[in-house]
């Protein structure tokens, strides 16, 4: 039973790192429509400017909040004078251009840091509590929470607030948005800008734990659209939820199905988009997409 | 030729060209290794002898591949500075080395090999399994040197299936057999738990562990669970193995993050086994410090070179040679966190012998000086360790010395405390 427990704290504690990116990716998604492959690598970058700025000395939560706004001023810039020349066009070319852009910003993080594994300082400490038999240490729990408040803020930002209502509006029908008097170009700069922020946050989050190198996060990224494309694309609530089933059936499905095994879980979620795919294609939150004729 | 062209014409200007360029390219590589009347092999003059290196050196595994590559640099660069090698045949040269990128990528280290084939004499100290299997059968083929390459893979040790091949590093069960063997002496019972890499890395070491501890009464392997490479975690692997209650984990395992969440975890369960890990994943500053390794009884691991960031070495005067032409001729500022710079000073070394034995200017001759090499202590080598390349089997290196961690660095030990 202890290691049932322990199992699933794991998977949740897992989990919450693919929910970071997952997160990114929705809020992109919503704010533009496109899915930003180089979400991850966006978030990567900031985790190296927080880890420069520590190594200078500075206070690890000043560091964070920096790169945090130094992420959103590079998302804001990549979309108006990179994305913005793809986003009128193909969707699908303005896809390959952020895996581009991936593959260019770890490239760029590899010359500049080189690929060595740097040790990023945890803002929580290693130290375990115990209850029920079972050991959860801090640093997951904070992960966990930190992502729990992120998630209700966004959703709160996309159903409650105005620029929510705007960035929704700019996303699925760009030139109704346009006419009806909302300043597009800016609402997509900041929905970029938001995102990139959002990916800091994570960055930050997982960098302690994965190490500090410029791929650090690309099996996340696999992992993160999963999630998202479980969750569904429309829903922070549902692809942080699909993230820790994701994360938790990992686990169980290794120790307890045995022809499954540590070799196979990776196929777990994958094996869980067919099924859910067919079931439910909107993801388990999403909502349908409803054209009017 | 001209026929040949000629008549592929009626398929298209680009694949004539093509082959244009391509067929002088196969009859000097397939005409390397026939001269041997003392005909000088490519990469090689009368002052100068060029070395080609296929290595990660950018992607996950570049921190280790950039090491193989700085520490031969440094080792040359220095000689060089000092005048050049003076070879078996009574000449003077100096060393060069050209090195590319090949990302862990097996097609890239084939395509970087055929790039390089006829430009260098010698490919060596390149890093990776796959990456180097990709093409050993052409370097056969084409009788081009792979020389003291780094790969534990046991099949680069072997005369009759590598011929032109021979690995630098012990091969894995060198380390797992060593190690086995020290607790096997242990005077207590032990309870091992092992986890592995799922893939020759992992398996290697197992069956070299498991060899050494097949007849001791003391030693009962109580769990055994792998894990893949391109995983982000092995939370899950650390809890069930923690709940077996076994005092010693294997942990046969070549990824640095996991490697430092591995021991996190298990202090985190307040599991607190015995650890060994392979040399690879054994860093003191890269991987004990950030995954608390202190907190463990003891911390083991195999090694042949000495730390140079061991307080015990910090004054020896290899390692402070070393270390200056790492920074001077190695492009490489920082001391190095992976042990792959040392190794690859080490061939550095080894190569010079080779070429000090070596009495023509060819392939061949290299060859032949290659197989060797007997009881020579490379520099930065630690005691009862050397090269040694006359048994059939092993590769350069297969004498390890099994260490404990004492909270900085390593010390050699006797026995399983």
């Amino acid at each position: 039973m202890g290691t049932f427990v322990q199992l699933v704290v794991d998977g949740l504690s897992t989990g919450s790192v693919y929910a970071a990116i997952a997160l990114a990716i929705v809020l992109v998604n919503q704010a533009t429509g496109l899915i930003n492959f180089a979400q991850g690598g966006m978030a990567v970058l900031a985790a190296y400017v927080a880890w420069a700025l520590t190594n200078r000395g500075v206070p690890l939560v000043l560091a964070i909040l920096l790169s945090i706004v130094f992420s959103f001023v590079l998302g804001a810039v990549v979309e108006r004078y990179l994305m913005r020349r793809f986003e009128r066009g193909d969707p699908d070319t303005a896809v390959v251009v952020t895996i581009g852009l991936l593959t260019l910003i770890t490239g760029v993080a590899g010359w500049l840091w080189t690929y060595n594994n740097q040790s990023f300082p945890s803002l929580f400490p290693l130290d375990t509590v115990s209850f029920l038999g079972v050991s959860v240490s801090i640093r997951s729990i904070g992960t966990t929470l930190v992502i729990v408040v992120v998630m209700a803020l966004l959703q709160a930002l996309f159903v409650g607030t105005k620029l929510g209502l705007a960035l929704r509006a700019v996303a699925i029908n760009p030139q109704s948005a346009s006419y009806s008097g909302l300043p597009v170009g800016r609402l997509l700069m900041v929905g970029w800008g938001l995102a990139a922020a959002l990916g800091a946050v994570a960055g930050a989050l997982v960098a302690p734990q994965l190490t500090l190198t410029p791929g650090m996060l690309d099996n996340a990224l696999v992992y993160a659209l999963a999630a998202v494309i479980l969750g569904g694309l429309t829903s922070p609530v549902g692809v942080v939820v699909a993230a820790w089933i994701i994360g938790v059936l990992e686990n169980l499905a290794a120790v307890y199905v045995p022809f499954i095994g540590y070799d196979l879980k990776v196929a777990v979620p994958f094996i869980l988009i067919f099924v859910v795919l067919i079931v439910r294609p909107q993801g388990l939150f999403g909502r349908k997409t409803v054209v009017r004729v | 030729m001209n026929t040949h062209l000629r008549s592929r014409r009626a398929l298209g200007l680009a694949v004539a060209s093509a082959l244009a360029l391509a067929l002088p390219a196969c009859a000097e590589g397939g005409g390397g290794g026939s001269r041997s009347s003392g005909e000088a092999s490519p990469g090689i003059t009368d002052d100068s002898v060029t070395l080609g290196i296929t290595t990660p050196l950018s992607g996950t595994t570049a921190g280790p591949g950039t090491c193989t590559v700085a520490g031969v640099k440094a080792y040359f660069g220095k000689k060089n500075a000092d005048g050049g090698i003076e070879f078996g045949d009574g000449k003077t040269r100096k060393v060069e080395i050209e090195a590319l990128d090949d990302t862990y990528d097996p097609q890239k280290a084939k395509a970087n090999y055929d790039q390089l084939k006829n430009d260098v004499f010698a490919m060596t100290a390149g890093l990776g399994t796959p990456t180097n299997r990709a093409w050993r059968e052409a370097a056969i083929a084409d009788e081009v040197p792979q020389a003291l390459i780094m790969t534990g893979d046991p099949l680069f040790s072997d005369t009759d299936e590598s011929p032109m091949q021979l690995g630098f590093v012990p091969i894995y069960q060198n380390e797992g057999e060593a190690f086995g063997k020290l607790l096997a002496g242990s005077s207590q019972d032990h309870k091992v738990a092992i986890l592995s890499q799922n893939d020759d890395f992992g398996e290697g070491y197992v069956e070299g562990f498991k060899s050494a501890v097949e007849d001791a009464d003391n030693i009962e392997i109580v769990k055994e669970l792998t894990y893949e490479a391109t995983d982000t975690s092995v939370d899950a692997q650390i809890t069930e193995l923690s709940s077996t209650g076994a005092d010693v984990i294997f942990n046969a395992m070549s990824v640095t993050p996991l490697t430092i969440a591995a021991l996190q975890k298990a202090q985190q369960l307040n599991w607190k086994p015995s650890w060994f890990l392979p040399s690879n994943t054994s860093s003191p500053g890269a991987i004990l410090q950030p995954g608390g390794a202190t907190a463990y009884p003891g911390v083991y691991s195999v090694s042949f070179a000495k730390a140079p960031a061991s307080p015990a070495f910090a004054q020896d005067e290899d390692v402070v040679e070393y270390l200056a032409a790492l920074k001077q001729y190695g492009d490489y500022p920082e001391p190095p966190a992976f042990p792959h710079c040392q190794w690859s000073w080490m061939v550095g070394a080894t190569l010079e012998q080779v070429f000090m034995k070596m009495e023509e200017p060819t392939r061949a001759s290299f060859m032949e000086a290659l197989r060797s090499v007997k009881d020579f202590e490379a520099p930065l080598m630690l005691p009862d360790t050397s090269v040694n390349t006359t048994e059939d089997g092993q590769p350069a290196v297969s004498t390890v010395v099994v260490q404990k961690y004492n909270g900085k660095g390593y010390d050699t030990v006797e026995s399983f405390q």
